[in-house]
């Protein structure tokens, strides 16, 4: 596909990717409250969070340094450019070469090494309690992701995602072959952990107990809390793009022509809505976890893996 | 310049700097001086390096060899003393020589601390000598000059581990790092031994010569004893034990050294007996190297994760990397041994840029440590804190390193692992089923131990500079003097120009490995501004661009700001004290310490440490309501020290107590035993001569 | 092996051995229950597929039995039985739980590694999921030496049966229908023998945790 459209459908896709954040995560939360018999706020709530953040004053912790400023500009820098690398609506596309899936692995896990840091620098023990449990999931996800990757890039021959869609879409019965159906649940699992959703890690709450993501920004407020918000809900975005194109690519444009575009989107909202659905039944379904439970889970996550990588590669 | 002068520089740099040190031992004009000559020697070193590795050498350096054995006259006198054998043995030069130039302008500022505490002789000379002799290592073309300088490495550094004996814990240290060394000497030497031709030539081609005759048994017998004496030396589970004590007790600049070069020369040898002597072997020996290699990784990164000396985590940190460069390379001798030579060079690739990495930004934390040692006397992470306000550019090369470490894009410590994660994908064409299933083991674990590594550096990082300082002496912390500051950010900058420059480094490191052990001559890597592996499905390739995920990373973080000034978001900051959910009054004591960051952690894997608490309460002598102090104790067993070195040192000591029987003190004894063995000696040679 | 027939049945045999993973996973007894008789309704359903396929009449019986005595019946026996002798709702296995899975995850490795020559020779299109069968041999065995309550045993000997069973239908087809049923009566009687047992070990300890079996030693 020619160069300059391929960048201007990559940089459409990660602002649609932006746009669309908000909504995702306020319809999970309008989900669950539905599901739990409230009327919950609507859907576009997080937008006017986001609008009134904006518009308020920081205020910073006089023990923080250059670090605490800066570190949500990192992390929604690194998430951007993710978006940039996922395949969200069309696959392949130029930034295709500048990274793959464990490109992508790894910038988010740039993105949670500054936010820990962040959260120990003004010093308090609820940030230094949420770095450490962050940092404890994020670690213990590691060989869960990695394995995930090494069975997907099994049957693609590399890790660039845009082979991985196109080996997909060309051998549609592998889709619901075993092995990817138990990396998919593998890495359903990392997203709830890397995401900190139910059973990991309770984002609607505020208490000491159940937190991991919020007690590490709870010193945060204004555009720089506005601008972590959004990294998080991007980065939801994200992992649901990569479980529904990755896994079910078919709706992902592979020419760049309006119509492509058009049914890519509209797969796209498709697959997130349903994903948007699992996610909210299975959180009201599930009680969250204590902390030294969730190694358990990720063990489970990490068997699933081994699974999908011993069905997928050792019978061919 | 030919190779022959950049070789007499070299040498004349080190010597140099040894030679002032060792008449002067005191006074800003001697450190200079001395560390000059180690930068002059470095940067020959590099010079050498790059020239054979850019293929501009002028190929042996007759002059050494001149000077070196002219009683042999003729062209015999070349061949067994000095040469740059091989571009493998450059990028080894290469590693001592770059990480040299900061080590010895880091030096100066460091040294300055001892003035009139400490005589400079011993430190200044022993630095040129260890620099030296580490240089030669890998010039060596004979047994004879390679031993010569592998223990002159080995004594040069012990000595400077010792610079600082006064304190109790060095000198254990120094016996151990001392004890170490001999051990993996005797394997070394009776590897080497077992390769020498009938007619005693040492010299390393006429080993290969003759390895090649030698039965596979034996081959694999040389292998083992080498990989020991080597391992013990890189660093390898369960040789590892002197690493923690020993780099720590060194000076920092050392403690660089010795992390970011020394410990790669047993790569170097590894590689040397592996690929050079032996031309390759069975699939188990890199099967075995790749076990050692993933469990080293593991286990050095757990219990990195329970320490809170700064320098011993940096140390088991070392052993974490040293298992990740194994990976690669165990990785790249198996696929050589399955005939998979594209699979290999990306192995060995991996193997040597994480040598290199590591070089850099190790030798960056260790002098980053050292900065915080020098400005808090304490090596501690829970007597620190809030350094980066106190020492803010120590603080930011720091974070480099750490985020280096931790393999973040798009430094160089991510580009290295994803080489070695995209051979051990590879895997998957190994035909032996039963041994393809140690990649995706080796990956998984690879992947858990880079994780860790970066929990652990935001433990190390964020205890030791953020937050609110923990003592006066954190309080009081100032700047380190400009020369340790240059050498940092040197370093930091290499580890972004390191991994922005991978499509320029992997296929010169593919060229290094050409023509070794049967890989092929050119490296099938391509060369553009990117950069792209071949992978074992036919036609497809791995691709990432780390200089463009910096530069698009630079542009979206200035791009974010500018955004929010153009749609007008808030501007407003106010500094106030920290909230922490409404509570007022914050002191030094409610922060998170490093125990308690690791502790999740140290719970989960429980089985491993098998951890003890100590807690012990002291009441307010009038009532027991009031505590007065808790102390907190935590420990964890270490397994390698108590089960398996601690009987075998036992059992050496008790065997030694009963020979110590023959030592009764008499004069008449040790006369009688001299007669004795005169008498026995005669005996012998009348039989012989039978 | 493509065909759409061997990937159902190796995703039958996946959910099989997946049941048997949560035997390590959860640690109460209902959970326990429940995952066993999960694993008998997917191992009927697998027989059943296997059935309409091959159009084996036997198999169609073994699938109902599967479904009516394992799948309905044991369950609410087991359940009983876990009413009357419960005791404390967990016990602490022998072997943490993230530990048993991640060693539950390597005997399926190994027991690939056995399998392999056996799918070299096989020709049939079910061959592939004969190592998760396998594996669920394994599993179940860790399970049994791995847990202290006797009833987390009895399962666990249950999942070895079953185990078994999904084994031989994969290989083969299933097995000669004589042979299945004294298989199948064996499981029984031991299952009764084990209740018995259980009964007493109650009475005698006030508790089925096996470890206070040692104390018949003293």
């Amino acid at each position: 596909m020619p160069l300059q459209t391929g960048y201007t459908v990559a940089i459409a896709q990660t602002a649609l990717a932006l746009l669309l954040a908000p909504g995702l995560v306020g319809l999970i939360r309008w989900l669950k409250a539905r599901l739990q018999n409230r009327r919950g706020a609507p859907v576009w709530q997080p937008y006017l969070e986001l609008r009134k953040l904006f518009a308020k004053e920081v205020v910073v912790s006089s023990n923080a340094s250059w670090l605490f400023r800066t570190a949500p500009f990192v992390v929604f820098a690194s998430t951007v450019a993710v978006a940039f690398l996922v395949p969200v609506l069309a696959a392949p596309l130029p930034f295709d070469s500048v990274g793959d899936l464990l490109v992508v692995v790894y910038l988010l896990l740039l993105g949670t090494f500054f936010l820990a840091l962040a959260g120990l620098d003004p010093g308090s023990a609820f940030g230094g309690m949420g770095s450490s449990r962050e940092m404890t999931v994020a670690a213990l996800s590691e060989p869960t992701v990695a394995l995930a990757i090494f069975a997907l890039a099994l049957g693609a021959g590399s890790t660039n995602l845009g082979q991985i869609v196109a080996r997909t879409m060309a051998d549609p019965a592998a889709a619901v072959s075993p092995g990817y159906l138990l990396a998919f649940g593998a890495l359903f699992v990392v997203t709830l952990a890397e995401n900190g959703r139910l059973p990991v890690d309770n984002p609607a709450t505020h208490l000491e107990l159940t937190m991991i993501h919020e007690a590490m920004i709870l010193e945060y407020s204004g555009r720089y809390l506005a601008l972590i918000e959004w990294a998080a809900w991007l980065k939801v975005l994200l992992f649901f793009s990569l479980l529904g194109n990755l896994f079910v690519p078919w709706g992902v444009a592979t020419v760049l022509t309006w119509a492509a575009l058009g049914w890519a989107l509209a797969t796209l909202v498709a697959k997130l809505v349903v994903l948007a659905v699992v996610l909210a039944v299975f959180e009201t379904r599930v009680a969250k976890l204590r902390l030294f439970r969730v190694p358990e889970l990720l063990a489970v996550s990490f068997v699933l893996a081994v699974l999908a990588i011993t069905v997928s590669f050792l019978v061919r | 310049m030919s190779s022959g002068v950049l070789a007499v520089s070299m040498i004349a740099g080190y010597l140099g700097g040894a030679l002032v040190a060792c008449m002067f031992s005191r006074g800003r004009l001697v450190r200079w001086l001395t560390a000059a000559g180690a930068l002059v020697g470095g940067a020959s070193a590099l010079a050498l390096a790059g020239a054979e590795l850019t293929g501009r050498s002028s190929g042996n350096l007759h002059v050494l060899g001149y000077l070196a054995r002219p009683d042999l006259g003729g062209p015999q006198q070349y061949v067994q003393v000095l040469h740059i054998v091989d571009p493998l043995a450059a990028v080894f030069l290469a590693v001592v020589g770059a990480l040299a130039i900061p080590a010895a302008l880091y030096s100066v500022g460091y040294t300055r601390a001892w003035e009139g505490r400490r005589s400079l002789r011993m430190p200044g000379a022993m630095l040129n000598l260890f620099l030296l002799s580490m240089s030669l290592v890998p010039l060596a073309g004979s047994i004879f000059w390679f031993v010569l300088f592998w223990e002159g490495m080995a004594i040069s550094s012990y000595l400077l581990v010792m610079t600082e004996a006064d304190e109790p814990e060095t000198v254990s240290a120094g016996n151990w790092y001392l004890g170490m060394t001999q051990f993996g000497l005797g394997f070394i030497l009776a590897a080497f031994f077992l390769l020498l031709p009938p007619d005693g030539s040492g010299d390393f081609t006429a080993l290969a010569k003759h390895a090649a005759t030698l039965s596979p048994g034996l081959k694999s017998l040389v292998f083992v004893l080498a990989l020991i004496g080597f391992g013990a030396k890189a660093g390898l589970v369960p040789l590892h034990v002197w690493l923690p004590s020993a780099h720590p007790a060194a000076p920092s600049h050392v403690s660089a050294l010795m992390s970011g070069v020394m410990i790669k020369l047993g790569v170097y040898g590894v590689l040397l007996f592996g690929l050079r002597l032996l031309g390759g072997g069975p699939a188990w020996w890199g099967g075995l190297v790749l076990t050692l290699g993933a469990v080293s990784a593991l286990l050095g990164v757990l219990y990195a994760l329970m320490e809170h000396d700064l320098k011993r985590l940096l140390a088991y940190h070392s052993i974490e990397n040293i298992g990740i460069i194994f990976i690669g390379v165990g990785a790249g001798m198996m696929f050589l041994s399955y005939g998979l030579p594209e699979l290999a060079v990306l192995g060995f690739v991996g193997g040597l840029y994480h040598t290199i990495n590591h070089a850099c930004f190790k030798g960056l934390l260790f002098l980053g440590a050292g900065s915080v040692l020098h400005a808090t006397h304490t090596r501690s992470m829970e007597e620190m804190g809030g350094l980066i306000k106190r020492m803010p550019r120590t603080a930011l090369f720091f974070l480099v390193g750490a985020a280096a470490i931790s393999a973040l894009p798009p430094l160089n410590g991510f580009v290295s692992e994803w080489v070695v994660f995209q051979a051990l994908l590879g895997g998957a064409s190994i035909p032996k089923r039963e041994v393809a299933v140690l990649m995706p083991v080796a990956v998984a674990m690879l992947a858990l131990a880079s994780g860790l590594a970066a929990a652990c550096f935001v433990k190390a990082f964020g205890i030791t500079f953020l937050g609110i300082a923990r003592s006066h002496e954190a309080e009081q912390a100032h700047e380190a003097p400009a020369s340790m500051q240059v050498a940092m950010a040197a370093l930091a900058l290499a580890c972004v120009v390191l991994g922005a420059a991978a499509y320029a480094m992997v296929p010169a490191l593919g060229r290094a490995v050409a023509g070794l052990g049967g890989l092929p001559p050119a490296s099938a890597v391509t060369v553009s501004w990117r950069l792209s592996v071949p992978l074992s499905a036919p036609g497809a390739v791995g691709q990432i661009s780390p200089l463009s995920i910096l530069l698009g990373l630079v542009i979206l973080l200035a791009a974010i700001p500018m955004a929010l000034w153009l749609f007008r978001a808030s501007r407003a900051l106010r500094v106030s004290d920290t909230w922490g959910c409404g509570r007022i009054a914050q002191t030094p004591r409610m922060q998170y310490t490093a125990t308690a960051f690791a502790e999740p952690l140290r719970r989960i894997f429980a089985a491993l440490y098998r951890p003890t608490e100590d807690v012990s309460v002291d009441f307010h002598p009038e009532s027991r309501y009031f505590v007065q102090s808790i102390a907190y104790r935590a420990h964890i067993v270490p397994w390698f020290e108590r089960y398996l070195y601690d009987p075998v040192i036992d059992r050496v000591i008790a065997w030694a107590a009963r020979v110590r029987a023959i030592q009764s003190g008499s004069l008449h004894a040790y006369l009688t035993y001299l007669v004795g063995a005169l008498v026995i000696m005669l005996g012998l040679l009348m039989l012989w001569g039978r | 092996m493509d065909s759409a027939f061997g990937q159902l049945t190796v995703l039958g045999s996946s959910l099989v051995l997946l049941c048997g993973l949560t035997l390590l996973w959860r640690r109460g007894s209902a959970a326990h229950i429940n995952a066993f008789a999960a694993q008998s309704v997917a191992l009927a359903a697998t027989a059943g597929l296997i059935a309409v396929v091959t159009g084996g009449r036997e198999l169609w019986v073994v699938a109902v039995i599967f479904l009516g005595l394992k799948g309905t019946l044991m369950p609410i026996l087991l359940k009983r039985m876990d009413r009357r002798f419960g005791g404390p709702r967990e016990l602490e296995p022998y072997v943490n739980t993230a530990t048993s899975l991640v060693i539950g995850g390597l005997l399926v490795v190994l027991a690939y590694i056995v399998t392999w020559p056996i799918l070299d020779v096989s020709r049939l299109p079910t061959r592939a999921g004969m190592p998760l069968a396998m594996g669920l041999i394994f599993v179940s065995l860790f399970v049994i030496i791995s847990r202290k309550k006797a009833l987390t045993q009895v399962i666990g000997f249950l999942a070895l049966e079953n185990g078994i069973a999904l084994l031989a239908m994969l290989g083969t087809y299933g097995i000669p229908f004589i042979v299945e049923i004294g298989v199948f009566l064996d499981a029984l009687m031991g299952f009764l023998v084990m209740q018995i047992v259980i009964y007493r070990i109650q009475e005698t300890f006030e508790s089925i945790d096996v470890e206070q079996l040692n104390r018949l030693s003293q």
